[in-house]
């Protein structure tokens, strides 16, 4: 179980004092649930990961831990460049007390992390990839209660995620979760509860899909309210004189060639919107991992296709939103 | 602020022990194994620094009859020992905090570890080296042993403890204030001369001698050669007391600092 009460945070550099990432937290993550992290980019997610594994201190509140807490597992930091893998495992190993056998540590890390014989050449020359891996690894060596994730599966290739999430699952009962990641798949396949963090608050929900849920209206709300700025704008930056043939053809040539199912009203239009947004990540995810695994371009085309099918159903789905949210304020 | 409660708890003093040790094994792996014939550097550097040193010297003035009790070449390799311990304690504080700032990703590792581990290791390093030299020196009949040995001992640990207390200040100050470091680096050359290492400070006059005498390693080196050589005269106005209060408060307030702004090292 892990308390934190009355939490404040802020950072100041060079005499300035920022306003507060965190402001009055309080929330009891129970013991054994595990936890999904939500929020934009610049929310304070990994700055309240980075207070719950210690490694930085509250400016008010406290944090209490009861039980074993891992370091944030992610891409930055925990490993010194110059030296081996073999080297920092063993330094990590060692940190971590004569409780702990360092050679079985060694050789579970090398087992899991599956980089080869980069394991013995200096962290420098790794990929983020391998770098994750043998992060991932290493902290599963260890048994904490829980294992604090900061978008650490988000560079591992589709093997390595599937590893990371059946080790995690293998895990339940014994260690819990708590994970800031932005591929809402690998959320929802590993946490049961959400934090969902906005200005500065955290708002705790039972249900990860409601947390996410929460993650979209707001970001839905900004790309509307940007879109509307967006619209006034243009309208204001061209003179209505300048184009009177379009101007008569109809003002905007684009939603012309939307076509609006009957049936479909705003609220659905925008169901349907946020499915192909998820559609439209995972394609892209995949067309990343096929990238990345250096597949040869024949087998790699198929990720293409899918993508940008996925991306036509996308600006589908979108324009239908658009559209009918014009019609809605202009009866 | 935070606590941690768990069943199998380790206690503070375990847990420090245990991140000093690995530290210590990583450190003493880099600083070695890490360049390309770093044991080969670690003896050639000051022995090739001590022969220029000499040659220098005896060119400038002949090898001089000056220093009452004591040869000219184990004076000044001494000197020269004494004085790398502490400007190295210094030195190798500045860079401490930021060279291991990936890993106070681990809660268990405070700004302070480094910069005792890395003044511990460099200690026995120097020790190792000046044992060399002494062992050296004897086989090609300079009298390089000390007449008074556990004398010479304590003066040898007394001036680690000044490095470390000049180190802990350092790492502190370098790594908030940049700054710090250029300067530091930039006294570090003249304070060689200052210091009495390569020229006796026993002819200056005795107005500039009052001021050079605020400098803590001038007692320091003038003890340490005064275990080594019996009937030496040490400059005068030489205090054990001075030195030792000067280490004292170094060290405390070195500590101080840490405590005051581990979290500003380790957000760094």
């Amino acid at each position: 179980m892990i308390e934190i009460s009355g939490l404040y945070k802020r950072y100041h550099r060079q005499r300035r004092v920022y306003d507060w990432v965190l402001e009055d937290i309080n929330l009891i993550i129970p013991k054994g649930v595990s936890v999904g992290l939500l929020g934009r980019n610049g929310a304070g997610k990994s700055t309240l990961l980075k207070l719950i594994a210690g490694m930085d201190t509250p400016d008010r509140g406290e944090i209490r831990r009861h039980c074993r807490v891992s370091w944030p597992i992610g891409l930055a930091g925990g490993f010194q460049g110059s030296m081996t893998g073999r080297q920092n495992v063993k330094f990590v190993a060692r940190v971590h007390g004569g409780r702990y056998n360092v050679e079985d540590i060694i050789d579970q890390v090398e087992a899991f992390a599956e980089i080869g014989d980069a394991f013995d050449e200096p962290i420098k020359t790794y990929s983020s990839g391998m770098r994750a891996r043998l992060n991932f690894g290493l902290s599963l060596a260890f048994d904490f209660d829980v294992y604090l994730s900061d978008e650490a599966t988000s560079v591992g290739d589709r093997a390595f995620k599937a590893k990371a999430t059946k080790a995690f699952k293998d895990k339940v009962g014994q260690a819990s979760l708590v994970m800031v990641s932005h591929s809402e798949g690998i959320l929802k396949d590993l946490c049961q509860a959400g934090i969902y963090l906005k200005d500065g608050q955290a708002i705790w929900y039972d249900d990860i899909n409601d947390a996410i849920a929460a993650y979209h209206d707001e970001t839905d709300a900004a790309r509307e309210a940007r879109e509307a700025n967006g619209a006034t704008l243009n309208s204001a930056a061209k003179p209505p004189a300048t184009k009177p043939a379009a101007k008569q053809e109809g003002a905007k040539p684009a939603p012309a060639e939307v076509d609006i199912p009957d049936e479909l009203t705003l609220p659905e239009a925008k169901k349907q919107l946020r499915q192909r947004k998820a559609e439209f990540d995972s394609a892209k995810a995949d067309f990343e991992q096929a990238k990345a695994d250096d597949l040869i371009p024949r087998e790699r085309i198929v990720y293409g296709d899918a993508l940008n099918a996925a991306r036509e159903r996308l600006h589908v789905a979108r324009r239908r939103v658009q559209a009918l949210t014009r019609l809605r304020r202009e009866p | 602020m935070t606590e941690q409660t768990s069943p199998a708890r380790r206690t503070p003093w375990q847990v420090t022990r245990s991140v000093w040790y690995a530290m210590f094994m990583r450190e003493a792996i880099s600083r070695t194994m890490a360049d390309r014939m770093g044991w080969f550097w670690m003896i050639f550097e000051p022995l090739a620094f001590t022969l220029i040193m000499i040659g220098i010297r005896t060119y400038i003035r002949g090898v001089d009859r000056f220093i009452v009790n004591a040869d000219f070449i184990p004076w000044m390799i001494i000197g020269l020992m004494g004085f790398f311990l502490v400007r190295e304690g210094m030195m190798r504080g500045l860079g401490a905090v930021n060279a291991s700032s990936a890993l106070f990703a681990y809660r268990q590792v405070q700004p302070f570890d480094p910069v005792l581990v890395r003044h511990f290791l460099e200690g026995m390093l120097r020790t190792f080296i000046f044992l060399i030299f002494i062992a050296g020196g004897l086989m090609l009949g300079v009298d390089m042993a000390p007449d008074n040995a556990l004398m010479a001992m304590f003066w040898w640990i007394s001036m680690w403890c000044l490095g470390l207390g000049l180190g802990l200040i350092t790492s502190v100050a370098g790594t908030l204030v940049p700054e710090v470091g250029t300067v530091i680096r930039m006294i570090s050359m003249p304070l060689l001369i200052l210091s009495g290492v390569i020229f006796p400070l026993n002819q200056l006059p005795h107005w500039l001698l009052e001021y050079l005498m605020y400098n803590p390693i001038v007692h320091g080196l003038e003890l340490l050669r005064l275990g080594f050589f019996e009937g030496y005269q040490v400059v005068h106005g030489t205090s054990a007391t001075y030195f030792w209060m000067f280490t004292l408060i170094t060290l405390g307030l070195g500590l101080l600092m840490h405590v005051r702004f581990q979290e500003k090292l380790k957000a760094k």
